[in-house]
């Protein structure tokens, strides 16, 4: 660099960057959180921003395991598995100065059971919920149900406990237990958080030891300037980048890469209840003509983003299982054909429904109909933006497969699509059957063993389609410690380098 | 001239009336329902519903359309969906950022482009006059979100000379946020320089060309002067108007080099406000940028006037 370039810059860095407190990291998230109460949201990124401040009973630990948060312990359970017992943590302060109690553990928990679209989906088992002293609380059920725990650990929907003066239908200002608080929030610019002085920490699980000052998260909705404001040092995390950047950020001097691997899976959701995939020779038709690798390469680009690989739960995950497998990947378009040939098909199109907010879905959709159209479908691709693609797939005359993507869930009980009641409509008696069992067995070994069953009915009958793992790419500045590869990131332990 | 300026004025009202009307229609037309959207992917039917009603979406077209053009009258342009916030606010925190942009790629555009388009038409048909059109087409044809890339990528990550994106950041002074907005300017004038340059040189031929500047020259009057005082002052009419609409156009296509660059700023907003449905912030928008877009019109006209006596109301 010559004396005058080297003179220029350091005058325009000098006017440029304003002053930072020691310690901020700052976050680029995809896009502005709807809501600060993640009660009534599922989205990731009010996950990723609302765990700093707000906070549940329990939690995860880095192995996906429960445990406790707010409360003292894990619950004791009645041998009938009807009773949840749980002990509170003594002295933990809300972010107005008061203390938290069990009447506000109660308050928000009912509150959970009425606006959640986790705890709504288990109210009906929910007989009551009681202060059954300062410091513990009851949860009573009708009938055993071993996801209650995942359920109150889990960020998304999240039960989170508030203080009992504030909770109602709609809150206006959440005020939580975290270990930052709000500080000022720009829609669109900005959510600043800053340390929580009063924090007490939890015992057991993990410690969030309030590394830096200060947490901004700002949006930025394009994955473009994401990687940008990564590699010009303006960000020091970044979240969900295209994995084309990859090896730009691998070559930079300010930023690393994050593969956060396997990241979740994309989907392609059937529509149990109406129309083409309603006949099981159809879907099966469907399932055996799908060249996954294809797929996943298309939509992915480099063999370093994906696995083709057939099983709910990837390897290295308690759930992981094998059981039903052989029918994935088989990508033969005959045997489709006879399938087909068996069903009577006679041409109706088969919709496809997708949008191009992620590219990834539309390139597999690509690939899919070609595939199809050799098998002998008729396929019609319905492209949509995702708001439009949100709507349609609420009304089931619209389509026959939508296209989405989940991150690998803690629980399997999590995910909605194996329930009847979710929008594919998924009823088939002998896997409610075997559904029932598993979110009623409290034998973590025995629930393994039902889960492999239930992966196994969803290859035979087809309920949903697996395309594969994908991982995710995401970026930090170089030398940043303390922030664990998630889906849902936390900066509390976030250390940049000297 | 007041019944001409009562006549503009009125003719304003009828714009934004039909403006109103048409957006009102257009998003409802549009598929994609805000509740859903809020609500994300795992919300059931019965919460969508919900919150529909919560948010006066249940009630007829009409009745909605009533209700926002009455309040509409009385300044209220309702509540954000997505904010839940007065649109009025929402577009207020917003406006700051857009203004300047437009204003600053403006300035810039100006200083670049009207010397160049002056000097372009007193060297009519040299080398300098062929190669500052021809860099004026170039300009013209790369689109703005490709300067911004280029921009953002060699200036901001690569030097570290100027911020890649966003606007300052919690507390951010004046001066902070008016730097952060030195590249996305620079990367919209640039587009919109080659316009007035093109409309400069081409004012000025005309007006070069004249008799009376001729005469000027024929007086002994020098060559600065007869370009500067006479031909300039006649060529300044055309040269206003592209001014005024480009300003015009700057305030209501920003969108791009605000995506670019990620600034909170009016074409963000609107972007974001069609992702997420966001009907009133979408409305309002649309009616703050044609009311913009019609007294821009009026201040032009009205500006004639003083530069050129000739021209009568």
């Amino acid at each position: 660099m010559s004396a005058t370039r080297l003179r220029l810059s350091t005058a325009l860095a000098l006017v440029a960057s304003p002053v930072l407190a020691a310690g901020t990291i700052d976050v680029a998230i995809i896009g502005e959180p709807d809501t600060f109460d993640p009660m009534i949201s599922t989205k990731d990124v009010v996950s990723i921003v609302t765990q700093h401040f707000v906070e549940t009973l329990y939690t995860f630990d880095e192995s996906w395991a429960v445990v406790p948060l707010l409360a003292a312990d894990m619950p004791q359970i009645a041998e009938d598995g009807l009773t949840y017992t749980i002990p509170l943590r003594e002295g933990v302060s809300f972010h107005d100065g008061s203390t938290m109690d069990a009447d506000d553990v109660v308050a928000s928990l009912d509150r959970w059971l009425e606006v959640a679209s986790r705890g709504m989906a288990i109210a009906d088992l929910v007989e009551g919920v009681e202060a059954s002293g300062p410091s513990e609380v009851t949860i009573t059920l009708s009938e055993p149900y071993a996801p209650l725990l995942s359920l109150l650990a889990f960020s998304n929907s999240a039960a989170a406990i508030y203080p009992e003066e504030i909770v109602a239908p709609s809150i206006e200002q959440v005020i939580g237990t975290g270990p930052y608080k709000l500080e000022a929030h720009e829609p669109d610019q900005y959510t600043q958080l800053v340390r929580f002085e009063e924090y007490t920490q939890p015992e057991g699980s993990a410690p969030r030891e309030q590394i830096p000052d200060e947490i901004r998260f700002v949006p930025v909705p394009d994955t473009n300037t994401r990687v940008e404001g990564l590699l010009s040092g303006q960000f020091d995390f970044a979240d969900s980048l295209a994995t084309e950047a990859y090896d730009r950020i691998d070559g930079s001097e300010t930023a690393e890469p994050v593969l956060l691997e396997p990241f979740g899976w994309p989907v392609f959701a059937v529509n149990h209840k109406e129309g083409l995939m309603t006949d099981l020779k159809i879907r099966q038709a469907v399932q055996a003509a799908l060249p996954y690798d294809d797929m996943l390469f298309a939509a992915f680009g480099n063999d370093m983003f994906f696995q083709t690989d057939g099983a709910y739960y990837p390897e290295g995950w308690q759930w992981h299982t094998e059981a039903g497998t052989e029918l994935y990947n088989i990508n033969d378009q005959q045997l489709a054909g006879q399938y087909l040939e068996e069903a009577g098909y006679d041409g109706q199109p088969l919709r496809i429904l997708t949008s191009r907010q992620y590219e990834f879905h539309y390139r597999m959709a690509e690939v899919a109909q070609m595939a199809l159209e050799m098998a002998g479908f008729t396929v019609e691709m319905d492209v949509v933006d995702w708001a439009t693609l949100a709507q349609n797939r609420d009304n089931p005359a619209l389509w026959d497969i939508y296209i989405t993507h989940s991150p690998f869930l803690p629980e399997p009980a999590l995910i909605s699509s194996l329930f009847p009641s979710a929008r594919e409509g998924w009823d088939n008696p002998e896997k409610n059957e075997i559904l029932d069992r598993f979110t009623s067995e409290t034998d973590p070994e025995a629930r393994v063993e039902i889960f492999g069953e239930l992966q196994e009915m969803a290859y035979e009958d087809v309920g949903i389609i697996k395309i594969g793992n994908f991982n995710a790419l995401q970026g930090q500045r170089r030398g940043m410690t303390g922030v664990a590869p998630s889906p849902w990131p936390a900066f509390w332990n976030a250390e940049l380098p000297e | 001239m007041t019944r001409y300026l009562l006549n503009r004025l009125l003719g304003m009202v009828v714009v934004i009336f039909l403006v109103l009307t048409i957006a009102f229609v257009l998003v409802r037309l549009a598929p994609g329902d805000p509740a859903a959207l809020m609500l994300g992917p795992d919300a059931t039917p019965e919460e969508v519903v919900a919150l529909r009603a919560r948010l006066g979406l249940d009630a007829s077209i009409l009745s909605q359309y009533l209700t926002f053009l009455g309040n509409a009258v009385q300044g209220d342009l309702g509540r954000s969906l997505f904010f839940d916030r007065p649109v009025t606010e929402v577009l207020a925190s917003r406006a700051e950022p857009t203004i300047f942009l437009a204003l600053f790629s403006l300035i810039f555009a100006l200083i670049i482009a009207t010397p160049i388009g002056i000097f372009a038409a007193y060297r009519h048909g040299s080398a300098i006059d062929q190669s500052s059109i021809s860099t004026a087409m170039l300009a013209a044809s790369v689109p703005s979100f490709l300067t911004g890339l280029i921009f953002q990528r060699y200036l901001a990550t690569d030097l570290g000379w100027f911020p890649a994106s966003g606007y300052g950041g919690p507390g951010a002074s004046f001066g902070t946020r008016m730097w952060y907005l030195v590249l996305p300017s620079i990367t919209l004038g640039i587009t919109n320089s080659a316009l007035i340059l093109r409309f400069t040189r081409a004012s000025m031929l005309d007006i070069l060309g004249e008799d009376y500047v001729r005469t000027a020259r024929a007086k002994g009057m020098s060559e600065a002067r007869v370009v500067l005082r006479h031909a300039l002052k006649n060529a300044g009419i055309p040269i206003i108007t592209v001014v005024g609409l480009t300003f015009a156009l700057l305030v209501a296509g920003a969108v791009v080099t605000e995506r670019v660059f990620n600034l909170p700023g009016m074409g963000n907003l609107v972007v974001n406000a069609v992702l997420r449905r966001d009907y009133p912030v979408i409305q309002g928008t649309l009616i703050v940028v044609a009311t913009l877009y019609v007294l821009v019109n009026l201040a032009t006209d009205l500006l004639y006037l003083a530069v050129d006596k000739r021209v009568k109301y």
